[in-house]
């Protein structure tokens, strides 16, 4: 199933780049590919988008930025989840879940509720 | 493989925009390489894949100046919070520091809360009475207007009625023109009898001075005529007092001097204008054709644009009209514009009120100033001495890694710590003696109930506290730049650091000395010059002397009762036990009530202006020269038959008599006051007296039998033993029993009237004083405190020396010779810079001169004394070195 581009809200962003930093420190390209990879493609985020969003949630503390050697050894800036960021995420993740049972109970419903 | 943390801290470091643009750049950069090569890889051309890579970014540019946008601010704001921190750190630490030493974190900060303090209470009068505009609206387009008339020898002059009506109706340059004059007026109602003092103003005055009553209104030129003027305006102050802030009060009569008088309004509080002390505005009667009464001054407001210089022209053109009509009218010459110096004098209204405190406030404000300097001083050598004590703590830090730059801020900080701290002590300090001189009815500067510690005062106290802080504070970090780290650490050895920051003590105290010989020899002057004023042979004797304000009832006023009156009322005070004398005036000396008028010499031709020259003439009752003390020279006092039935009398003083006749030759010559047509015979002459300032030359006086001129009000003098209450108890039932409606008013000492007149200059010198005795002390402080540590630091070298057979009186007279060559050093600079300083107060001196070898010498040596008693301590402190400590090291 292939949505095509979505305009993603700014928090979900969020939460899909914390999620992605959560298997380790990333560099932004490596963030963009992990979430590609994993959403199988369905969500195809612009670029820059994630970039902004990095920066900001750099700002806001949620993710630390270092500059190291990538794999094929070019200089690059990582990013690393912080704790305050990891809480954020365990807080978004269960919001989105949450969330994501109540619709789904709806639209399950088979006969009209009282 | 990350590299280390020092980069991180360099990218937070280094905010600089040029930095962070850079590594963003970087990053997209990688970014898009790192996409390309992926799109290469699926087979794209690298054209292609670069077009593509754009693409799936989206607007590179904006991404980039977003990214740039959010981490400066970042960055930004992790400076500030670095920033705050290590200053919060230092704070601390600062504090922490000045706690383990409370003794000296005491004296440091006492002796600036007084430097400060004592600053920002002479900065809170003048900021009041010079700085701050009056309190009305423009008020820099307010000016007095008085008269001048110098070829008569009258230097201030007041505006008669016609005068007025004249400047209203023809100065064009003033929106408003008014005039006003203050006098005395009793209250009476159901409460008894009260003195007030009340204006008469012009109906314009309102206009004028820009401000309206709160309730009701002011009057009007219609009910401001010869025939009406029965309106008056109260004080917001007598209304609260007296009337129990009734607003019923408007539209009510009161009773003042026996006429009915409407009150139309009540003033806003605070309105105090021409004095604070007015309880009343009545209208004055203007009536432009009475030509006499030149006893009011001028105020106007000035039409935008226009210049004082400019109004004081138009001003004197009406004035020359208008003497040219009297001239035509009374068939003399009149004024030639051409030669005359007959002109009005028009000045900006502050200036009028507070021009004379100009000078004695701007003294008052350097002295303090050098207190502030002297302070200062002594505090960077506490706290140089106190740094060189620690210069093992900051060489410990510095090999830690504290950088320069970081041990420095250290140092200031503590210093701008207390001075902040000395700052705040010293503006409790300052509300103090602000409310302690405001309050205080012993001084009479104008406007005092508006000064008042204000945002202006407190801006310069607090600039004040962080500048000193700052000054002194260098000293110690100066010298911690230069401590080198192996030689401090090591001890026993004291390197060049310490020869500096004794030579810098030194020079700081010898600054000290100068600075206090210059506020002594200042004080020591200006006392002096008091003490001299306070010894100038008025004229009259004031001791024991008490005088009452009688007024009396039309009734008694009256030709023949008047006579009568004064006999009995002499009589029966007189019969008062502890009356010693007793007498009636118009006025005694220093009050301020005779009529000055022209005159003129019966047999000596008319001089062309009309007039001799100006003369005081005092209506006064037999006795009044003896009680006053006033020498009778020539002929005779006053009798009780020199009433209404005899021939007019007089008698001049000796100042009058020189001026036309030899010795006894003014006895039976003729006088006369312009105006009355009268003639007196002279028939005694008396001594000078000076009756306006102890300053001035005396001028020449007339003085005529009361029931031949009549007077009201009189004054009552009394000449009673020390203590006046009980005699003074007893006069007035015994006033009361001749007329029990007199109220009596104004109990006043002769002598208050001459202190008053001495006010701001006894304010001036008793504050120099003060300020000397601080500066003095001060300077003995920081004399003690330098040859403390220079003894301290020495005792290896006196150890040495007693063990080599010194005897200790040789160390005694070793430091004593040291403080010695300090002390006079400093004064030597001193009375150097004080000879060129005292030039600017040379125009407040009486009779002293601003270079008197006397007083220069005296103090020089008293000061020099006090350096050398402040050393005495440490000397003896040398003397007592152990010398097998000294020789055992360390």
């Amino acid at each position: 199933m292939a949505i095509s581009r979505v305009d993603l809200l700014q928090g979900t962003l969020d939460v899909l780049i914390l999620k992605a930093l959560s298997w380790g420190p990333q560099h932004g390209h490596a963030v963009a590919r992990l979430i590609h990879a994993s959403t199988d493609g369905a969500f195809d985020v612009l670029d820059g988008s994630l970039y902004a969003a990095l920066h900001r949630m750099e700002k806001r503390g949620w993710v630390d930025a270092e500059w190291a050697l990538s794999d094929k050894g070019k200089r690059a800036k990582f990013y690393r989840l912080t704790t305050p960021g990891r809480a954020q995420l365990r807080a978004e993740s269960a919001t989105w879940k949450q969330y994501a049972s109540a619709v789904s109970k709806l639209l399950n419903a088979t006969t009209q509720p009282v | 493989m990350t590299i280390g943390p020092g980069w991180r801290r360099l990218f937070r470091l280094r905010g600089a925009r040029r930095w962070i643009a850079r590594d963003v750049d970087d990053e997209l950069a990688f970014h898009m390489s790192m996409r390309e090569e992926k799109l290469r890889s699926q087979g794209l051309s690298p054209d292609d894949a670069r077009t593509s890579a754009r693409t799936r970014f989206g607007d590179p540019l904006r991404i980039r100046d977003e990214c740039v946008a959010i981490d400066s601010r970042y960055a930004q704001e992790m400076r500030l919070m670095e920033w705050l921190t290590s200053v919060g750190a230092d704070l601390r630490y600062a504090l922490r520091t000045l706690r383990r030493t409370p003794a000296f974190t005491a004296v440091v900060v006492l002796t600036l809360a007084l430097g400060i303090g004592a600053t920002s209470a002479i900065f809170t009068l003048v900021n009041g009475i010079l700085l701050r505009p009056l309190p009305y609206p423009q008020p820099d387009r307010l000016v007095r207007l008085i008269q001048s008339y110098p070829e008569r020898g009258l230097t201030g002059w007041g505006v008669s009625p016609q005068n007025i009506a004249l400047y209203r109706d023809r100065g064009t340059d003033f929106e408003a023109f008014s005039a006003y004059r203050d006098g005395g007026m009793t209250l009476s109602d159901a409460s008894g009898a009260q003195r007030l003092t009340v204006a008469r103003v012009t109906a314009d005055f309102f206009r004028v001075m820009g401000v309206s009553p709160v309730i009701g209104r002011p009057f009007t030129r219609a009910e401001d005529t010869p025939e009406t003027h029965d309106v008056a305006v109260i004080s917001h102050a007598l209304w609260e007092s007296h009337f129990g802030s009734d607003p019923g009060i408007v539209g009510r009569t009161i009773d003042l001097d026996g006429q009915p008088v409407r009150v139309l309004g009540v003033m806003p509080a605070g309105f105090g204008f021409p004095s604070p002390e007015i309880k009343a505005w009545m209208a004055m009667g203007l009536d432009p054709n009475r030509r006499f009464g030149w006893i009011n001054v001028g105020v106007g407001r000035l039409r935008p644009g226009v210049s004082v210089a400019h109004a004081e022209r138009q001003t004197t053109a009406i004035m020359w009209d208008w003497a040219r009509g009297e001239a035509e009218a009374s068939g003399t010459v009149g004024v030639d514009p051409s030669r005359t110096h007959m002109k009005t004098i028009v000045t900006p209204l502050h200036e009028a009120i507070t021009g004379r405190t100009s000078r004695p406030l701007k003294t008052l404000l350097g002295a303090v100033f050098l207190i502030l300097l002297i302070a200062t001083a002594n505090v960077a050598t506490l706290l140089s001495s106190r740094a060189a004590a620690r210069e093992r703590e900051i060489s410990v830090r510095a090999a830690l890694g504290a950088s320069r730059s970081r041990v420095v801020r250290q140092l200031i900080t503590e210093s701008v710590t207390l001075g902040l701290i000395g700052g705040l002590l010293g503006t409790l300090l300052a509300f103090l003696l602000v409310r302690t001189l405001t309050h205080s009815t012993a001084i009479s500067l104008p406007r005092l109930g508006e000064v008042a510690v204000d945002t202006r005062v407190l801006g310069v106290t607090l600039v004040l506290s962080l500048v000193s802080g700052v000054v002194f504070g260098l000293l110690p970090a100066v010298h911690a730049t230069r401590t080198r780290l192996a030689a401090a650490l090591s001890s026993g050895q004291r390197g060049s650091g310490h020869q500096f920051v004794r030579r810098a003590n030194s020079s700081l105290v010898v600054a000290q000395l100068a600075l206090a010989i210059v506020l002594l020899v200042s004080a020591g002057l200006m006392l002096e010059s008091f003490r001299k004023l306070m010894s100038v042979d008025l004229g009259f004797r004031t001791d024991d002397l008490t005088t009452i304000s009688l007024r009396l009832s039309p009734r008694i006023n009256s030709a023949g009762a008047l006579n009568a009156f004064v006999q009995t009322a002499l009589a029966e005070v007189r019969a008062v036990p502890g009356v010693r004398s007793a007498a009636l005036g118009w006025t005694v000396p220093f009050e301020g009530n005779a009529n000055v008028d022209g005159y003129l010499i019966d047999g000596r031709a008319t001089p062309s202006t009309g007039n001799e020259d100006q003369i005081a003439q005092i209506g006064v009752s037999p006795g009044y020269f003896s009680s006053l003390g006033i020498p009778l020279l020539y002929g005779r006092d006053f009798l009780a038959s020199d009433d209404t039935t005899g021939l007019p009398v007089a008698l001049v003083d000796e100042l009058l008599a020189k001026r036309y006749w030899k010795g006894t030759e003014a006895i039976g010559k003729r006088i006369r006051v312009g105006g009355d047509t009268t003639w007196f015979t002279i028939v005694g002459v008396v001594g000078n007296v000076r009756d306006l300032d102890a300053a001035s030359p005396p001028g020449p006086h007339l003085y005529n039998s009361l029931p031949q001129v009549g007077g009201n009000p009189l004054s009552l003098v009394i000449k009673t033993p020390s203590d006046p209450r009980g005699t003074i108890a007893s006069v007035r039932r015994a006033i009361a029993s001749i007329d029990p409606s007199i109220p009596l008013d104004d109990l006043r000492s002769v002598s208050s009237f001459i202190d008053r007149s001495l006010d701001t200059r006894r304010l001036t010198e008793t504050l120099l004083a003060a300020f000397a005795v601080l500066a003095v002390v001060l300077a003995a402080v920081g004399v003690y405190g330098v040859m403390a540590l220079s003894v301290a630091n020495r005792y290896r070298e006196f150890g040495i020396r007693l063990a080599v057979g010194a005897a200790p009186n040789a160390l005694v007279r070793l430091v004593l010779g040291e403080g010695a060559r300090l002390a006079l050093i400093g004064v030597a600079i001193g009375v150097a810079g004080g000879l060129v300083a005292m030039r600017y107060i040379a125009s407040q001196l009486y009779q002293v001169s601003a270079t008197d070898p006397l007083i220069y010498a005296v103090l020089s040596l008293l000061l020099v004394a006090i350096a050398l008693g402040a050393c005495y301590l440490p000397a003896r402190r040398a003397a007592a070195s152990d010398p097998l400590l000294a020789l055992r090291g360390e």
